[in-house]
């Protein structure tokens, strides 16, 4: 497998970074919507102090994405109605834009309440306000509430859309990010190499090699 | 008669060397921890303090001061709000903490004072270190002290936990004196 994307398929890096920080962003909304409401407690503050972490190497992880997006090639577009491609380039820009301002926003709201921010317990990052600012507080909180709500909607609309490439328009727009699949094929060949692609690991000789690989099974709904 | 005068002379002068102190409304008592890796600090506006210190009549000098606990802050409203509950200061029960020395001495070029710490409902002995500089009619009192919170009682329950609030907790009072 390839670690920078091809024409017709994204490469390992940006599948990995893809997938961790989806993992990552779905796991800080749960936790997010979780914690507000508990009473003030060391167990509370644990919570926050994950939350905080992990948004923290959310941001870290966009730093890497955005220069390995720069040094790796985008696959080509797959054949669509011009406004479905012009819809997908500014979700994929807000989704960039929000997965700065959340983290930002928290890590400013955090600043401006006067807590410490700790990366995982091993280190300490700098206030953004250097102490208290009431003021801040307010706006910073709303960006970060309000900015998860839109998040939630561009989420939705980025995953539909993956989901409606793969199920209604039958392309490669979803099996392109996946980890583990193959490309679907053009024309579709036996399917049970492709189950073994998608479970337990098959024997060497029996792996297809792109292009000319089989249709795993997701591809057939 | 001279005698007499003579030793009425020493006498008035020995209790001018135990010198009772007027403790000046600019004085402070802060302290400062360490939570989540970062330093916090904090005062206590409200204190009295009754000084009877000497460098020459040691044995006579002594400290005592009374803490209105409910007048804690740290300059942030959260942990201000922790601060008066029952896992930590409780004001309800406990409003005052005191400090009463018991003797105090010269150790190494610097003031000691050995005494009785009580907050909450723990009485515990502590020692402090006094940097005393008399100027004429004024002096300044600089107090030094660290406190394991734990040992008082501050911070309960899962607040007990040293990893989240550190167990250490200095303290420090400059006192300005007339």
């Amino acid at each position: 497998m390839a670690l920078k994307s091809e024409a017709n398929r994204w490469g390992v890096g940006a599948r990995t970074l893809h997938w961790i920080m989806a993992v990552l962003i779905i796991g800080l909304g749960l936790v997010g919507l979780y914690m507000s409401d508990l009473p003030n407690s060391p167990q509370k503050i644990k919570i926050y102090a994950l939350h905080k972490s992990v948004g923290l190497t959310v941001l870290a992880l966009l730093l890497l994405r955005l220069a390995w997006r720069l040094a790796d090639r985008r696959p080509d577009e797959l054949p669509m109605p011009r406004w479905q491609a012009l819809a997908a380039r500014a979700v994929h820009g807000l989704l960039y834009v929000l997965m700065f301002a959340l983290p930002l926003s928290g890590w400013l709201y955090n600043s401006a309440s006067g807590y410490p921010l700790q990366w995982f317990s091993l280190f300490n990052l700098p206030s953004l306000t250097g102490g208290a600012d009431p003021a801040l507080k307010g706006l910073a909180h709303n960006i970060h509430v309000y900015g998860f709500y839109v998040l939630v909607l561009a989420l939705l609309a980025h995953a539909g859309a993956a989901l409606k490439h793969h199920f209604i328009d039958r392309d490669d727009t979803l099996v392109r990010m996946l980890p583990l699949l193959r490309r679907r094929p053009h024309v579709p060949m036996s399917r049970e190499p492709a189950l073994t692609a998608v479970g337990t690991p098959a024997p060497l000789d029996r792996v297809p090699a792109p292009p000319a690989d089989p249709s795993p099974e997701i591809a057939k709904p | 008669m001279k005698r007499l005068a003579l030793i009425a002379l020493l006498a008035l002068a020995g209790s001018v060397q135990a010198k009772d102190w007027t403790v000046d409304p600019s004085s402070t008592l802060g302290f400062s921890g360490s939570y989540q890796g970062e330093k916090f600090s904090g005062k206590f506006p409200r204190f009295n303090a009754k000084v009877t210190l000497d460098k020459a009549d040691l044995a006579n000098a002594r400290l005592d001061v009374e803490i209105d606990v409910t007048s804690v802050t740290t300059g942030n409203a959260d942990y201000d709000g922790e601060l008066k509950g029952s896992a930590f200061f409780d004001f309800a029960k406990f409003p005052k903490a005191r400090f009463v020395s018991t003797t105090v001495k010269e150790s190494g070029g610097a003031l000691v004072a050995d005494g009785t710490l009580t907050i909450r409902d723990k009485s515990r002995p502590v020692q402090i270190t006094l940097d005393f500089k008399p100027a004429g009619a004024t002096a300044t009192l600089d107090v030094q002290a660290t406190l394991k919170r734990l040992d008082f009682d501050v911070g309960t329950g899962d607040w007990a936990d040293t990893s989240l609030i550190g167990g250490d907790i200095a303290v420090t009072s400059h006192l300005a004196l007339k």
